[in-house]
């Protein structure tokens, strides 16, 4: 019985992530500058997690602070980074160019085969690209079949069963059924190849407000759920609040200028803030609340951006 | 640099190199295919919607990485992945839908940029410099790998081509393959993608007959010799060389209602971002 059928997974945060252990695999939900796990990664950082090995697709201030933290030991992501806005990812170029962290740069479509293939209880499935790209250098766990049917070499993929899946749900009730909005990125697949998945949701509501919202990942996959609201912040949780630009900026300028300013950002806005509470504190109600303020209107959502 | 013009009139219409560049990138686009930018893309995302409000009204224009279907953002944002790029779209795809449709052939260009990019259009977005001890370790490719194997063409596109360390003879880490690598051409690796069909640089427009770059349009206030001086291996130049069309007022119409923000600006140095074209009075509109 792998399922988590117990009918109340509700509990407080620093218990939920208290369940991932150092070296663990973690798959880490959202992408870019969305639904990123926040809450889950500050509070993994603050029990001093260690060895981490980070699987997923294309990421940013989650995977960033997490190696600024000194929590990974191996990266397995397909990109790093806050785009062209803010630029290259500052602790993560820092642990690359000096050697100090391991990593397996991966790619959107070989992540999503090697989840699926967890999925479907299979050791490994084949991709179409990959000849040819020195991607394949970082990983020598790759290997070659022919085609039983065709004869073409195809390259091959291990499956990979992370330990746990980390996801920011928008709704969830106490079982554990999580409904947030598309683009769902690679969660969904995550939640059914990993071993368990630790939500963080902005509120808990009965069952028939998420069944009317609609359940993106059942709970049956869901083995612990805290409520944090602004869970996902910088990124953004919409509908509630689109991502804090202006933060974003201010964690790369910090990190980006010495280990020493950015252990001073871990130190202001993780370590120092000892619960998710004092961090919303410490980012302040007005900046929180500008940020729920898209939906105002098409000019207050600009101005976000502008 | 010297701001220079196309035969100025005070009454004709302006606009900037990040202007023409984009306009250029949109017209790679033909109508009724089905096209794809990556994130950390904002000229090639303005460039999509351009060609979907002039000349090819048809495609099927996939939004980044929230793969919404056909969307009117009001705005385009400095992310790939915001809840305003889906504004108005017909239908959203999951992340493995598009994915699946790339890889079995469904997807007909892709945009893809580079940190480096060499004479066969292989792209480097992993890390300039040895691997081990990467002089600037960059973000990554995203799909790339996968996706560079089967899309039908590739536009790739550079802003930064003339500092001269972007088109170089070989990439430190070929992380998106081109016509070919150290490990075969494409029909050796088996992949289905006619990959590379057209480069355009601030300096000009390139293509890849028989697999390898060569100059095919300069921008009027570039050179021959620049481009050469820009590029770390010898450059091929078409027997028809010419000057890049000119942008038509629809066509940057439509590029500045769907950028207001101009996101896209973000890809060019500033030095560049003086380059000011004019139309020739009375010649203006091209639509």
């Amino acid at each position: 019985m792998t399922f988590y059928l117990n009918t109340d997974k509700l509990v407080p945060l620093e218990e939920a992530i208290a369940t991932v252990r150092d070296g663990h695999t973690v798959a880490l939900g959202g992408g870019l500058s969305a639904r990123l796990p926040m809450a889950a990664v500050r509070e993994l950082i603050r029990q001093g997690r260690r060895d981490l090995h980070l699987v997923g697709s294309a990421h940013g201030i989650d995977v960033d602070l997490l190696v600024a933290a000194g929590a990974v030991g191996v990266c397995e992501e397909s990109y790093v980074g806050f785009e062209q806005d803010v630029g290259l990812a500052p602790a993560y170029r820092r642990a690359a160019e000096t050697g100090s962290l391991d990593i397996r740069e991966s790619c959107c479509v070989t992540m999503l085969t090697q989840l699926r293939a967890a999925e479907a209880g299979v050791p490994f499935l084949p991709v179409r690209g990959v000849k040819g790209s020195d991607i394949r250098r970082l990983h020598p766990e790759y290997a070659e079949v022919t085609c039983p049917f065709t004869g073409e070499v195809l390259v091959v993929v291990p499956a990979i069963r992370p330990d746990v899946a980390l996801i920011h749900a928008e709704l969830a009730d106490r079982r554990g059924n999580l409904h947030f909005d598309m683009p769902y990125v690679l969660d969904e697949r995550f939640a059914s190849a990993s071993k368990a998945v630790v939500a963080t949701v902005e509120r808990v509501v009965s069952t028939e407000e998420v069944m009317g919202a609609g359940i993106t990942i059942p709970a049956h996959l869901v083995s612990a759920l805290a409520e944090v609201p602004y869970g996902a912040h910088p990124s953004s949780c919409y509908p509630a609040y689109a991502y804090d630009r202006d933060h974003l900026r201010e964690y790369a300028g910090a990190t980006a200028a010495g280990p020493a300013e950015a252990a001073a950002y871990v130190d202001r806005y993780v370590t120092g803030a000892p619960t998710e509470e004092a961090y919303r504190t410490q980012i302040g109600e007005d900046r929180l609340a500008r940020l729920t303020g898209w939906s105002e209107s098409t000019e207050a959502w600009k101005e976000l951006f502008a | 640099m010297t701001t220079t013009s196309v035969r100025p009139s005070r009454s004709a219409m302006s606009f900037s190199i990040d202007e023409w560049f984009v306009v250029t990138l949109s017209r790679t686009i033909r109508d009724r295919e089905a096209v794809f930018h990556g994130f950390a893309s904002p000229c090639a995302q303005v460039a999509m919607h351009v060609a979907r409000h002039t000349h090819a009204r048809d495609m099927l224009l996939v939004e980044g990485a929230t793969y919404a279907l056909n969307p009117d953002p009001a705005f385009i944002p400095p992310t790939g992945n915001d809840l305003s790029l889906q504004r108005g779209s017909t239908y959203q795809m999951r992340f493995e839908e598009f994915f699946d449709a790339a890889i079995r052939g469904d997807i007909d260009r892709m945009f893809l940029s580079g940190g480096q990019i060499d004479q066969w259009g292989n792209t480097n977005v992993t890390a300039v410099g040895p691997l081990e001890n990467p002089k600037v370790k960059l973000g990554g490719g995203g799909g790339g790998c996968n996706l560079a194997a089967t899309i039908g063409n590739l536009t790739l596109w550079s802003s930064r081509h003339r500092g001269g360390r972007t088109l170089v003879a070989e990439c430190d880490f070929i992380t998106d393959m081109g016509h070919r690598t150290p490990e075969g051409t494409r029909a050796e690796l088996g992949f289905t993608g006619g990959g590379p069909e057209w480069l355009v640089t601030e300096l000009g427009v390139f293509d890849y007959p028989d697999g390898r770059m060569r100059l095919r349009q300069l921008f009027p206030d570039v050179t021959v010799d620049q481009v050469r001086e820009a590029t770390g291996f010898e450059v091929d130049v078409a027997g028809d060389l010419r000057t890049v069309p000119l942008p038509s007022t629809a066509e940057l119409a439509a590029l500045r209602a769907i950028d207001p923000l101009g996101v896209r600006r973000v890809e060019f140095s500033p030095a560049e971002l003086e380059r000011v074209f004019h139309h020739a009075e009375g010649s203006g509109c091209a639509c």
